[in-house]
């Protein structure tokens, strides 16, 4: 087990490498940079030249890239060109509202899907299952920024119950976290439903049976363990994507959150304030999936030996 | 047929020519029922379900609606009416029109040439990547096959909205720079199912006996390996459509994606949100037009989930 | 006395393009500590008999029968909650895939000790000594070891003695084997069919085995039942089936089992054709359409059944006083 966690983390720094590297140079190749006179109209070119100097903006890119390195193993992610503040400072300042919306989302996806799915799978073509089919179609057919736009308009606008902006009260909540786990619940409820009723038709139920296992056991126990590996497989980028914000959700809820932060500062050519984020999702998205892969070897014994 | 079983006494009086061996060919070898072709069987299951057909008309309907309508419509995508600026749904104009006064039917239309053009010119393209990088790495496996996965990993850990917005604005907001964002990892699903189908079937007797009768590699990659693992490569692949025009809607939403005076869905949506509260039907027929094709590929996609592997459907 | 008599079962499955038949008027009896083999090829409803016997199909599976009586009980009308209290405890069920049999994500002992623990309510410490001592009956090395494991890491014998022992933990008064040997290599099915005479030489448990090998019930049975085309087309006790057969089917898999006195050149004779399909099962005897001595009664209707001695009965048109006396050809 221990050496199946190192050799995942010794991967992980590996992406994290690559993906540093990527991010800068794809960053660098944008047309225009933070200080170019495209940008910035009211400012005369030679300022934003010295400012772009005392930044390091003139060096040439392989010395910004090296120096980039060398800040960031000292554990600084340098400060944001645009805005006031340190890239850390404003890393987790933001990243607070989008994890506790992306958390909500989560344990909310989990608690709806899964028993979905299983209703669904133990009523197969019945009312529920059908229901649960429809509804799972519409989960995943449905765009988020379609669907934020219609709750929106609907309970806010329309029916006045919800508010639409800020996380001020529970009432706040209700929208976002309904946006962010509509498609998730919709993708858990169908997986949980299809691997369920194969899970149920394997031998071992059949066996399960045979020794006079209760039904509640043969479905709790015995199906149901193995058809929530899938699951767990998803759960790695399902935290990863939720718990880093979404940037339609939170700028139609005005919610302050990373993801909202992240697009903005890619339109600013907020240079190192893109690179803070994406270095911060590459980690956060690296250490889901070793957790995730870990929980999933406790479960499933099987998965150790194929990484062996 | 149902058994017949006759009664004692009728049975004792059965007649001796009932008894005479061979009186009748022997029938041995009949084949009972006509064996079906696998695709002959995987189109009648896909007739059979309902709402996938339903999904084919929908998009069949859609992509000549949208080539025809413009040619035919007496309304251009860029035509201002200002005498009629965000009118209701009418006779003329059945969608209403915009801020502009343009005709929105005609500009649902042109966004439906995009949002189909998208969907199709992507999923072919990751199909094509996806199958060669897939099958590569899965035929040769080994250290090859490592290395081709760790790629596609650290792609696929690639926070999807840096690499798209980045391209969006290196290569400019147009067709081209969409669908090459949208084909920057979307591949990666269809190379994973392909891999693993080609590893399966590589160890499987049959591919085995054709390799030990002298066939060569390529010989075996395409009449062996690609036709028997095509089923999975269409589905994922079927579900590759709704996943681009779905991202094409959202880029455009963005403002980032497809330009005025261009339209896409989701820009539309977009230029409806101002508007949303006073002209609400500015945002319902795109995000109907979105919401109905994406239900229609799903749907599509599903059925042939169902038609290519009945062993799923339950 | 009947441990089981069976009366009528029908067992039918619904599925896309009809009605499979798969067992069409089976009756049948297994005494007390007695052994049972059915015999049938692939599809013949062996397995689907005992398990409609037995109530382990899936809900999708029409079963009618008139009578199913276990020891005493009519089962047809014993409900989920009594009929669960009856397997593993006094049913022991072993099946063909040691491979898929067992869940792959609980341990050997975690799946060993639940019927000990649902029906004999036993403690954690008692339901370990038991386990311990039923691997050692199943003749597992190293036990202890074994207990920790998980199904992948054993090999596929190993899995088929844990499934017995599963099957034998609660000392059932009837085991059902449903062909325990097929999956496995030949070396591992010798020891394998070594352990179950074993096992039934030391219990009082009726042994039904289903298998489509003749060899194997000659050294485990008593009776044999043959099955073809979802009837029992002959039964009889293992001499009266061996020697005195009277069903071409019959007659067809005694001459397809390999002798050891052979003859150089001499060749097994196999059964030309097909099995029938069961979704269109021939109005008259479902062996017909491959039976050499096919005459045209045989297609009309189906042969009922003649009984040649307490033990011994045949459902073949042959034994009608028209029909020709035909003898089997070895």
């Amino acid at each position: 087990m221990l050496k199946y966690i190192l050799k995942r983390l010794l991967a992980g720094v590996l992406t994290m490498v690559v993906l540093i590297t990527v991010a800068f140079f794809m960053m660098h190749a944008m047309p225009g940079g933070p200080f170019s006179p495209s940008e910035e109209k009211n400012v005369p070119p030679e300022i934003l030249q010295r400012i772009a100097a005392s930044y390091g903006l003139d060096q040439p890119v392989w010395k910004q890239y090296l120096t980039y390195w060398n800040n960031l193993l000292h554990g600084d992610l340098g400060i944001s060109y645009k805005t006031v503040g340190t890239v850390k400072e404003k890393i987790t300042g933001h990243f607070p509202y989008s994890a506790r919306l992306g958390a909500l989302a989560v344990v909310f996806s989990l608690l709806i899907g899964i028993p979905m799915g299983l209703i669904a799978a133990l009523h197969r073509g019945k009312a529920a299952d059908l229901a649960t089919l429809a509804l799972a179609t519409i989960g995943i057919s449905v765009p988020v920024f379609v669907l934020s736009l219609l709750l929106s308009y609907l309970f806010s606008a329309k029916l006045n119950w919800l508010p639409t902006y800020g996380l001020d009260s529970w009432a706040c909540y209700v929208l976002p976290v309904v946006c962010l786990s509509f498609n998730p619940i919709a993708y858990i409820a169908r997986q949980t439903r299809s691997s369920m009723l194969e899970a149920l038709e394997q031998d071992y139920i059949r066996t399960a049976r045979a020794k006079g296992v209760s039904e509640l056991m043969v479905v709790a126990k015995h199906a149901l363990k193995n058809a929530l590996t899938p699951i767990i497989t998803y759960l790695g980028p399902l935290v990863a994507g939720l718990l880093t914000g979404s940037f339609i959700v939170e700028s139609r809820f005005a919610i302050p959150g990373l993801g909202y932060y992240f697009v903005r500062s890619i339109s600013d050519r907020d240079y190192t304030m893109i690179m803070g984020i994406v270095i911060f999702f590459g980690l956060f998205v690296v250490i889901c999936n070793l957790v995730s892969d870990i929980l999933l070897a406790i479960v499933d014994p099987r998965v150790k030996l194929a990484n062996e | 047929m149902d058994t017949r079983i006759l009664d004692n006494d009728a049975y004792a009086s059965l007649p001796r020519e009932m008894f005479v061996i061979g009186a009748d060919d022997s029938h041995a070898e009949d084949i009972p029922r006509p064996s079906t072709t696998y695709w002959h069987d995987v189109w009648q299951r896909f007739r059979r379900d309902r709402l996938a057909v339903a999904g084919m008309v929908v998009i069949v309907l859609m992509t000549v609606l949208c080539i025809v309508m413009p040619m035919v419509s007496p309304y251009t995508y860029d035509a201002s009416d200002y005498m009629n600026m965000n009118a209701g749904p009418s006779l003329q104009h059945p969608c209403g029109t915009d801020q502009l006064g343009r005709d929105q039917f005609i500009r649902i239309m042109y966004g439906a040439r995009i949002s189909l053009t998208i969907g199709f010119v992507a999923a072919a393209i990751n199909f094509a990547i996806g199958v060669v990088y897939g099958g590569l790495a899965g035929y040769l496996s080994g250290r090859v096959d490592m290395l081709l996965m760790r790629i596609v990993d650290i792609l696929s850990s690639l926070p999807s909205l840096l690499y798209i917005v980045l391209i969006m604005l290196i290569f400019g907001s147009n067709m081209g720079s969409v669908i090459l964002a949208l084909c920057f990892t979307s591949w990666i699903g269809t190379a994973r199912v392909v891999r693993s189908e080609v590893m399966h079937l590589k160890h499987s007797e049959y591919v085995l006996a054709s390799r030990l009768a002298g066939a060569s590699t390529w010989h075996l990659l395409i009449h062996h390996l690609i036709p028997n693992a095509m089923g999975p490569i269409i589905v994922s692949t079927a579900f590759l459509i709704p996943g681009a025009i779905f991202s094409e809607a959202f880029l455009s939403f963005l403002g980032i994606g497809i330009q005025a005076p261009k339209a896409s869905w989701g820009s539309l949506a977009n230029a409806a949100i101002p508007v949303m509260q006073m002209y609400p039907h500015l945002m319902l027929f795109p995000v109907i037009a979105i919401c109905i094709t994406m239900f229609s590929f799903n749907f599509i996609g599903d059925g042939l989930r169902d038609a290519l592997d009945p062993r799923l459907k339950k | 006395m009947s441990l089981l008599e069976v009366k009528n079962l029908n067992t039918s499955f619904q599925i896309g393009v009809g009605t499979v038949r798969a067992v069409r008027g089976v009756s049948f009896h297994v005494d007390e500590g007695e052994s049972v083999g059915i015999v049938g090829e692939s599809g013949s409803g062996k397995s689907v008999t005992m398990l409609s016997v037995t109530g382990l199909l899936p809900d999708y599976a029409n079963i009618s029968a008139d009578s199913i009586l276990f020891d005493g009980r009519e089962i047809t009308r014993l409900n989920q909650k009594a009929l669960r209290a009856l397997h593993g405890s006094e049913i022991g069920m072993i099946f063909q895939d040691p491979m898929t049999s067992l869940n792959p994500l609980f341990t050997v002992e975690s799946q060993l000790t639940e019927p000990l623990k649902n029906h004999l309510h036993m403690d954690k410490r008692s339901a370990r000594a038991r386990t311990l001592e039923l691997l050692r009956q199943v003749e597992i090395p190293n036990p202890e070891a074994r207990l920790k494991q998980y199904p992948h890491e054993l090999s596929g014998g190993l899995r088929q003695r844990v499934m017995i022992a599963i099957a034998i933990a609660c000392e059932p008064k009837m085991i059902v084997a449903d062909e325990p040997t097929t999956a496995l290599d030949v070396t591992i099915q010798a020891q394998i069919l070594d352990l179950l005479q074993n096992l039934k030489r030391e219990s009082r448990a009726s042994i039904i085995m289903i298998t489509h090998d003749m060899g194997v019930i000659a050294s485990m049975c008593s009776r044999i039942l043959v099955m073809y085309g979802g009837i029992i087309c002959e039964q009889g006790d293992v001499r009266e089936i061996f020697y005195g057969a009277r069903h071409p089917y019959t007659w067809g898999l005694l001459n397809s089992i390999p002798k050891v006195q052979q003859k150089r050149g001499e060749k097994l004779i196999p059964i030309k054709g097909t099995p029938p399909d069961m979704l269109q099962p021939p109005a008259g005897c479902p062996f017909s359409p491959r039976c050499r001595y096919c005459m045209p009664v045989c297609r009309a209707y189906m042969p009922p059944v003649t009984a040649l001695s307490d033990t011994h009965s045949v459902s073949c048109h042959l034994l009608h006083p028209n029909a020709p006396k035909i003898e089997r050809e070895v």
